[in-house]
C-alpha cells in the first residue's frame, strides 16, 4: 500500500484530516479542491466522511443523484460516480449520508477504493475525512501525498489532533514493518514497553531503529514522506495564529516528525453565508481575507512552504 | 561563533538562517511561555512532557538564546564591522575573534555584495525600507542590481549613500563601487 501512492500521471493525493468534528475539514478540503481547480488543475473532491458527509453543500448541491454507496453495495466504479460542479475541470463523489457506517466497511472494499482513486485520470484528488481515528480514516489518510491536518484554536480540537497524528504514524509504523515482514514486532515491543523502557511512540521509534539496523533503514525511508502540513481553522486574534508555530513545536518534540504550518484561515461569517446561499466560496467571495488565505495554504502546501506568522508570541 | 553553532542555537529557537534580532527575541518568548508554563498546546499531553524534559529544553532554549544576544553583542561592538560581515566568497573570514579591520581592497561593493553584508548583519530589508522611506522594490532592485528600474544616477547615489550608512560601511566606497557597475551596465545600452 505505501509504495502505490502516486497518482495516475504523477498527480497528488490530499487528504484532509484532524480527529475532531466541527473544525472545518470540509471547508478546507472544498475550498483548497476549488483553487486548485480555479488554477487549471483537474480535480476530483471525495467525500469519505462516511455517515457525515456534506461536502456537496459546500458546492450548492442538496441532494447528490450519485454517492459512495453504489461504490459499497453495487460495486460501481469510482470514476462514474462524479457529480458535476459550477468548473468543468472539478467534480465530487459524494459521500453517503445514510446506509453505511465507517467500520462496517470491509477491508477488501477499501484496498479496492484505494485503487480506484488512485486511478482517476486527474492531477488532484481531494480526500475529506471523517471525525475521529478509526482505521479506515487513518489508512485513506495515509494513502495521501500530502497529508493535511486542520484543528481550531481550542483545547479539544488540539488534544484530538495529536491523538490523530500519533494513531496515524503508529498505524504507518506498524503497516510498513508488517510490509517488509516483521508484522507482530511493533506491537509485541508495544506491549511490553515498560521493561524495554520505552514511554511513548518516538521511544519505540527509536528503540526500533537503533536495536535493528535493517528496520531503522527501512523507517527512514518510509517514514521520509510522512509530513504534515498543518492548518488552523477559525483564527480570531495572532495568539490564535501563533499556537500553529507552538503546535507545531510540540509536535516535532513529542513525535519527532516534521510539521510544516501551512496557514491559517480567519474566522468569518461569510463561510457560513456562503453554504448557506449555495455558492462556494473560493468562486463567489475571491475578495474576503479568508478566500485570500486559502489561496496561500494552496501555495505553501503546494510549494513545502510555510506560512509567515505575525510578530509577538502567544 | 562558527557558522554551525549558529545555525544550532537558531535551530533550538526554531528559526530560519535569516532570522532577524527581534525574530529571534519573539521566538525565544514564546518557546519559553510554551515550554515553561501552562498552555493549551501543551497540556492535552502534558504526561508526554516531564518536569524534567521541560527543564532541559528550557536549559537548552536559556542558552541558544544567550550565545546568539551574546553574537549580536558582540557584532554591534565592532567599531567596522564589515570586515566581519564581507562575504566568505571574496576571501573575509567571518571570524569575530579577528579584530575588525579594513576590508579587503580589493572587495567591490555590487548588489549583491551589500545584499550578503546585510544579511550577515541580521537586518530585514523592511527595516531599511522603513528608515530611510525607500520602497522595498527599489532597495531590491538595488541588491539585484536591476538597474533598469532604478532611478538616474544622482539619486541613486543619495540612496546608496544612505543605505551604506544603515549597514555602517564606508558611502564612498559603496558609492564609487556600485556606480561604476552601473554606468558600464549603462554604457552597453
Amino acid at each position: 500500500m505505501a509504495n502505490t501512492t502516486r497518482l495516475a500521471k504523477e498527480g497528488e493525493i490530499w487528504a484532509v484530516g484532524g480527529g475532531k468534528g466541527g473544525t472545518g475539514k470540509t471547508f478546507i478540503t472544498s475550498s483548497t479542491g476549488t483553487t486548485l481547480a480555479k488554477r487549471g488543475h483537474r480535480v476530483v473532491m471525495v467525500d469519505m466522511d462516511i455517515g457525515g458527509a456534506n461536502l456537496h453543500s459546500f458546492f450548492g448541491i442538496s441532494r447528490p443523484q450519485k454517492s459512495l454507496t453504489s461504490f459499497f453495495e453495487s460495486g460501481t466504479r469510482l470514476s462514474d460516480l462524479t457529480v458535476d460542479t459550477d468548473l468543468p475541470n472539478m467534480s465530487l463523489i459524494t459521500g453517503d449520508i445514510h446506509s453505511i457506517a465507517s467500520d462496517t466497511i470491509r477491508f477488501s472494499q477499501k484496498l479496492k477504493l484505494f485503487r480506484q482513486i488512485m486511478k482517476l485520470n486527474v492531477q488532484n484528488v481531494l480526500i475529506d475525512l471523517g471525525a475521529g481515528s478509526h482505521a479506515n480514516t487513518l489508512d485513506t489518510f495515509l494513502i495521501a501525498d500530502r497529508m493535511i491536518i486542520v484543528l481550531t484554536p481550542e483545547v479539544i480540537a488540539i488534544e484530538n489532533m495529536y491523538h490523530f497524528v500519533k494513531n496515524s504514524l503508529f498505524r504507518k509504523v506498524k503497516l510498513t514493518l508488517k510490509e517488509y515482514g516483521f508484522k507482530e514486532i511493533v506491537q509485541h515491543i508495544w506491549d511490553r514497553r515498560q521493561s524495554y523502557g520505552i514511554k511513548n511512540l518516538k521511544d519505540l521509534i527509536d528503540y526500533l531503529k537503533d536495536s535493528f539496523s535493517y528496520i531503522r533503514t527501512i523507517l527512514d525511508n518510509e517514514l521520509a514522506g510522512f509530513r504534515i502540513h498543518l492548518v488552523v481553522n477559525m483564527v480570531r486574534n495572532n495568539q490564535d495564529i501563533l499556537l500553529g508555530t507552538s503546535i507545531k513545536s510540540v509536535l516535532t518534540k513529542y513525535l519527532g516528525v516534521p510539521i510544516l504550518y501551512s496557514g491559517y484561515v480567519e474566522y468569518n461569517d461569510v463561510v457560513w453565508k456562503s453554504v448557506r446561499e449555495r455558492k462556494q466560496l473560493m468562486l463567489n467571495y475571491t475578495a474576503t481575507g479568508c478566500a485570500k488565505q486559502v489561496e496561500t495554504i494552496v501555495d505553501n502546501i503546494l510549494n513545502g512552504r510555510e506560512v509567515n506568522v505575525p510578530g509577538g508570541y502567544a | 561563533m562558527t557558522p554551525e553553532e549558529m545555525k544550532r542555537h537558531l535551530d533550538v529557537l526554531e528559526l530560519g538562517a535569516r532570522a532577524t534580532p527581534s525574530e529571534i527575541k519573539n521566538a525565544y518568548l514564546r518557546l519559553r511561555k510554551l515550554y515553561g508554563g501552562t498552555s493549551i498546546v501543551l497540556d492535552p499531553i502534558a504526561e508526554e512532557f516531564s518536569d524534567k524534559k521541560r527543564s532541559k529544553i528550557l536549559q537548552e532554549i536559556e542558552d541558544a538564546y544567550a550565545a546568539l544576544l551574546k553574537a549580536g553583542r558582540e557584532r554591534e561592538a565592532a567599531p567596522m564591522p564589515y570586515a566581519a560581515a564581507a562575504p566568505a566568497a571574496v576571501g573575509a573570514a567571518p571570524k569575530e575573534a579577528e579584530p575588525a579591520g579594513p576590508p579587503p581592497a580589493d572587495l567591490v561593493f555590487s548588489g549583491p555584495v551589500l545584499r550578503e553584508v546585510r544579511e550577515r548583519l541580521g537586518i530585514d530589508l523592511l527595516e531599511i525600507s522603513k528608515l530611510l522611506k525607500l520602497r522595498g522594490e527599489l532597495l531590491r532592485g538595488m541588491e539585484e542590481e536591476r538597474y533598469e528600474i532604478l532611478p538616474e544616477e544622482i539619486y541613486l547615489k543619495v540612496h546608496l549613500k544612505n543605505l551604506a550608512a544603515c549597514l555602517r560601511l564606508k558611502p564612498a566606497k559603496v558609492v564609487d563601487d556600485y556606480i561604476a557597475r552601473y554606468r558600464e551596465w549603462k554604457s552597453k545600452r
